[in-house]
């Protein structure tokens, strides 16, 4: 939970004697074998100081690369006094960022001509690394404050990599009980102090370097716990070997682990014509390998090689081949189970560029793990995703996913009719998109927005052809998709409107309306004809009201169905009402429907139950709907209304239903003229 | 998950367990604790054929050695007529049986996949070499180096279910209950040891099973919202709980089918945690729904940015997006940044300084580009020496070069070898300008 990886310093030794060459002569005279008589020139050596910025801006390298946030490491350098190159700001901790960089470059090469009297040690640096450990990281400082129970739980864990090089075995331990008595110290302070916090524990790691011509006097110790709170371990090495230990060291500090991709088919660079294999290792979380390290001990034992160091310092690395990518079909693929970033360990090299490349451009490279048994199984494959590189460990075994059954076996049984292209319409109307972040009050409620969004888009959604009239019909288009936004333009109401008055037109000419999906196309005629405008007619007004509230223009094309329809038949609504009611009693659908309807719009007045029966059914002959003869429906429609005062008793009552329609009251009428009002 | 039902077939497990009324009396039974077992297990089958048939099950049969009796498998059927053919062997040796076990789920589903272990055995633990005190004493002794490591706690996510088809008053199961709840710590994951009730009858062992069942195979329902449509659905295999809040998983799904449009859906399974559901295919015109529970949080997959991010297409036609997102901060490998750390790194950006200046003046650019960054980094890392070795072999340079090139490349190498030893060209801010020749354009 609170790692010591979270914070770590680097105290990088500025003293004079930092300035000193490591004696180990960089070959970079390439020329030589151009001509006999050229003249030799001297070799360059880099400096403890150079080794030690180089080494440690490496660690960084690797660290940013696999672990973009969270990861915080900061710069202390060291010689008269104590320089904090940068903050535990997540603005800081990259290596673009020009603090740590300048930072370096301005402090230079360390002086040559000490000024006199003025105390050069790395004990500055040390100190103020503990200081800078008893100050929060945002991270900390979000947990610290934050209202949660858990706040006094947070534990201040963090690393300190010193860099220095001192005389003997007792300065070295002089260096160490310095530390820790000012990291007692420090406690204190921080414990009276608002704003820091004190250290729970502290992991310091001494690397000791010196020239390459040199004996050191100092001894590399192991890890030793010198007090509860701090653990302290020494690596005394020639300053050449600095950076291979810290990149073994780093495999520890961030739990990482080697891979290295055998078998890359590079072209070679001197001849463009023949190819040869190229090995290329990266780093990792080890969590990348569990799946095949943990799993057959032979198998990964036989992946597991050793790379070892000049200083006896060794690591294990997997080693894992290359597989020339190709098509791949889907039923050969492969479960991922989880997914780290990576990074060359020699990044300019040019086998690595050279397959840094080729993921960068798109494709991915499957690594192969080879098997005791014989054969070999495909474990991991590399892939960049947005510019940065990942391992994806892959499964290797068999899979409780096979042979699942069919979805129709399922709770929602078999359905044949369900509107698929519409569905798919509704898919691509809701396409998530990443946004760009422009101020974080306009992102919080994007979840939220896009959720709305999703539940007016389905506000009114028959799943099958057999539950609706209007989405089989070609003349109700594009109204539905008009509808459903959030805002109507002038055009687009009138476009609506249109669309209506059109309907109005085919019924006034007794067209029958095409419906192929429900077999209404043929003999569509009298009574059935009708029927089937007046469950159009109720159903688009159902559709409509459950839109009606997105803004006044959504309520202006309800309005406008409403008045054609009460205009043509006014006691019809009321009536029609009263008789779906009739109808739709006792069956189950109708009264989830019912329920559904007063959820949403909360009115007595709402919308005919028709929907609710499954239209093939209140179609098919010898139904009840089906069924009425013109004689039937003219009994029921002149025969009084005795239900109609119940109706108006339960409309006026307090509340916001009587808000709705005021109208209603005093009219009786013309109750919808209140919806805009609502 | 996979189930192993490790069954022990020791010579003991054929010794009466049950005796209920005389051979004259109705409710008469008289049943061998491997029988008894066996009814044990079909009630197990029963449960899953009826409520949980997506389950893969293997039996072992374990005494001294173990075989594998049937391979996992969903054929309930089969198993049931496998297990009608189990012979009796020698002596229990639990240890070995767990080894077997380990070995069949390894092989077949890894170290990934979460798997259910039901050991039955009769409750007598043993003495000697084989026997369980043993085992677990062995475990304390620190030699264990040499010797394959203790089969527990499992290499996989397991639970560990005990039955013992004892008596509760059976003496050698009071010594043995301790040990078996030993195993059970060992394995953790709520692993546990059942014990038919009394008096041990088929009765009491199906009983016992049917618990086990219950308990175990536990179907995950749930409701999948999109919007205002929704459906009740079951996860199988149940997802494996892993923090606290997971109780209904409720699941607000952006869809309900996506077989047609080759995308996926993000859904919400709980206050910032998510999932994909997505359309799952096989070759026999079999579709389902599959959904990936992705790790707690919004920000958890890199490229498709804070999920608290995501919006609808329609409202960004102003504000161009770029999908994959792309880190705010570029990576090592993409920047091409200087690395000296291994010798070659240092003669390539010197070969290519080089290379450029005996193209000058037709690349000026590209040879003070590389200069200056090649000085830069030097100065950032206080390498003064590679600037003085850098003026050196371009002074050389000078000397070497054919007649035949232009003037230019000698005056510019020059140029450079006398500024990059000035202090003020040790700091990052003044790049080199290239000296104003006759050759240059512009001049």
């Amino acid at each position: 939970m609170y790692p010591a990886n979270h914070k770590t310093i680097f105290v990088l030794d500025h003293t004079p004697y930092f300035g000193i060459s490591t004696e180990s002569p960089l070959e970079f005279d390439f020329l030589k074998s151009r001509g006999q008589n050229l003249i030799p020139l001297a070799p360059v050596c880099k400096s403890l100081w150079t080794t030690s910025v180089e080494a440690s801006l490496e660690y960084c390298r690797i660290v940013w690369d696999l672990f973009p946030t969270g990861k915080l490491i900061r710069f202390v350098v060291t010689d008269r006094a104590a320089y904090v190159l940068n903050s535990w700001s997540p603005l800081q901790q990259n290596l673009n960022h020009a603090s740590i960089m300048n930072g370096t470059a301005i402090l230079g090469v360390p002086t040559k001509t000490p000024e006199p009297g003025e105390d050069y040690s790395v004990i500055h640096g040390l100190r103020v690394a503990i200081e800078t450990l008893n100050e929060c990281s945002e991270i900390q400082h979000e947990k610290r404050t934050s209202l949660n129970e858990n706040t006094n739980k947070l534990i201040n864990r963090g690393r300190v990599i010193c860099i220095t090089s001192a005389r003997d075995n007792s300065n070295m331990k002089n260096l160490e009980n310095i530390f820790l008595n000012e990291l007692a110290q420090e406690n204190k302070n921080a414990l009276s102090s608002d704003h820091l916090i004190p250290v729970d524990y502290c992991h310091l790691v001494i690397l000791n370097i010196y020239p390459n011509n040199i004996e050191s006097q100092v001894t590399s110790q192991g890890p030793r716990e010198v007090s509860s709170f701090l653990t302290v371990e020494v690596h005394s090495i020639k300053a050449s070997s600095l950076h291979s230990k810290l990149s073994h060291l780093i495999l520890s500090h961030y739990d990482l682990a080697s891979t290295t991709v055998t078998g890359i088919p590079m072209k070679e660079e001197q001849n463009a014509s023949s190819s040869a294999n190229y090995d290329v290792e990266i780093f990792h979380s080890s969590a990348a390998h569990t799946a095949i390290l943990k799993g057959n001990p032979q198998d990964s034992a036989l992946i597991k090689t050793f790379r070892r160091f000049e200083e006896g310092s060794e690591y294990e690395t997997v080693t894992l081949k290359w597989c020339t990518p190709r098509g791949c079909s889907a039923s050969e693929m492969q479960n991922c189970t989880a997914m780290y970033r990576i990074t060359p360990v020699d990044v300019n090299s040019r086998p690595s560029s050279c397959l840094i490349n080729f993921l960068l451009n798109g494709r991915s490279v499957m690594l192969e793990m080879a098997r005791k048994a014989g054969g070999k199984t495909i474990s991991h494959l590399l892939a960049a995703h947005g510019g940065e590189i990942f391992i994806h460990t892959l499964s290797t075994a068999r899979s409780v996913l096979e042979d699942p059954p069919s979805i129709s076996e399922g709770c929602g049984g078999r359905v044949t009719d369900y509107r698929i292209t519409d569905f798919g319409t509704l898919i691509r109307n809701n396409i998530l998109v990443p946004l760009k972040r422009t101020s974080t009050s306009n992102t919080d409620g994007l979840v939220e927005k896009m959720r709305s969004r999703l539940e007016r888009h389905t506000k009114y959604w028959p799943m099958t052809f057999s539950r609706t009239l209007m989405f089989n019909l070609k003349h109700v288009y594009p109204l539905p998709e008009i509808m459903v936004k959030d805002e109507l333009t002038t055009e687009e109401v009138l476009q609506c409107k249109q669309i209506i008055f059109s309907l109005l037109g085919l019924e006034a000419k007794h067209e029958a309306l095409p419906l192929p999906n429900i077999g209404g196309g043929r003999g569509g005629k009298g009574v059935r004809r009708e029927e089937h405008y007046r469950l159009l007619w109720d159903e688009i007004e159902t559709f409509l009201k459950h839109h009606a509230n997105n803004s006044a223009a959504h309520a202006e094309v309800l309005n406008c169905l409403l008045e054609i329809r009460n205009k043509d038949e006014k006691d019809k609504v009321e009536l029609d009402q009263a008789l779906r009611e009739l109808d739709s009693f006792g069956k189950e659908d109708g009264t989830a429907r019912v329920s559904v309807i007063r959820a949403t719009t909360d009115s007595p007045m709402s919308p005919p139950a028709s929907v609710s029966i499954p239209l093939a059914k209140q179609l098919h002959k010898g139904n009840i709907a089906g069924s009425k003869s013109l004689l039937d429906i003219w009994l029921q429609r002149s025969a009084p209304k005795e239900r109609k005062p119940d109706f108006h008793g339960r409309i006026s009552s307090e509340g916001l239903k009587a808000k709705l329609y005021p109208n209603l009251k005093e009219v009786g009428r013309e109750p919808r003229e209140a919806m805009l009002e609502g | 998950m996979p189930t192993v039902i490790a069954l022990d077939v020791s010579l003991s497990m054929r010794r009466r367990g049950s005796m209920i009324g005389n051979e004259y009396s109705p409710n008469y039974e008289s049943l061998t604790r491997h029988q008894l077992a066996l009814h044990g297990i079909n009630t197990l089958l029963h449960y899953l054929q009826v409520n949980s048939k997506l389950e893969f099950v293997s039996v072992i049969a374990f005494s001294s050695l173990y075989e594998i009796i049937c391979p996992f498998t969903r054929d309930y059927e089969g198993i049931r007529g496998k297990l009608r053919i189990i012979d009796e062997c020698d002596k229990t040796f639990i240890e070995g049986a767990l080894h077997g076990v380990n070995n069949v789920i390894m092989a077949e589903w890894g170290n990934a996949t979460a798997c259910q272990v039901i050991l039955i055995t009769d409750g007598n633990p043993g003495v000697g070499p084989m026997s369980l005190g043993n085992s677990l004493n062995s475990l304390n002794s620190l030699n264990t180096q040499d010797a394959t490591p203790f089969p527990l706690p499992f290499p996989y996510p397991g639970k560990l279910s005990i039955v013992c088809i004892a008596s509760q008053q059976d003496p050698s199961l009071q010594i043995g209950l301790p040990l078996y709840q030993r195993l059970a710590d060992l394995a953790g994951s709520d692993s546990i040891v059942l014990v038919p009730d009394s008096p041990l009858s088929k009765h009491s062992v199906m009983t016992c099973f049917q618990k086990l069942a219950e308990a175990n195979y536990v179907s995950f329902q749930g409701y999948l919202k999109c919007g205002h449509l929704g459906s009740r659905i079951l996860l199988s295999p149940a997802p494996i709980v892993m923090t606290l809040m997971t109780n209904i998983m409720k699941a607000y799904a952006r869809l309900h089918r996506l077989t047609v449009e080759n995308m996926a859906a993000l859904c919400m399974l709980n206050n910032e945690w998510y999932g994909f559901i997505y359309s799952w295919a096989d070759t026999k015109k079999k579709s389902n729904l599959m959904l990936t529970v992705l790790e707690p949080g919004s920000d958890i997959v890199p490229w498709l940015g804070n999920f608290s991010n995501l919006g609808p297409l329609d409202t960004v036609k102003s504000s161009p997006v770029s999908f994959p997102v792309r880190p705010t901060e570029k990576r090592s490998y993409t920047q091409n940044a200087p690395s000296w750390i291994r010798q070659v790194g240092l003669q390539s950006d010197i070969q290519k300084i080089l290379r450029h200046a005996r193209k000058l003046p037709d690349k000026t650019q590209n040879f003070y580009k590389e200069v200056n960054r090649l000085r830069r980094a030097a100065a950032s890392i206080g390498f003064i020496e590679l600037l003085e070795g850098l003026a050196c072999i371009l002074e050389r340079e000078c000397t070497l070069l054919p007649p035949n090139l232009n003037p230019d490349c000698t005056i510019q190498m020059g140029h450079v070898a006398s500024m990059i030893r000035k202090p003020e060209f040790h700091e990052l801010r003044y790049n080199i300008p290239p000296a104003r020749t006759k050759f240059q354009p512009g001049s």
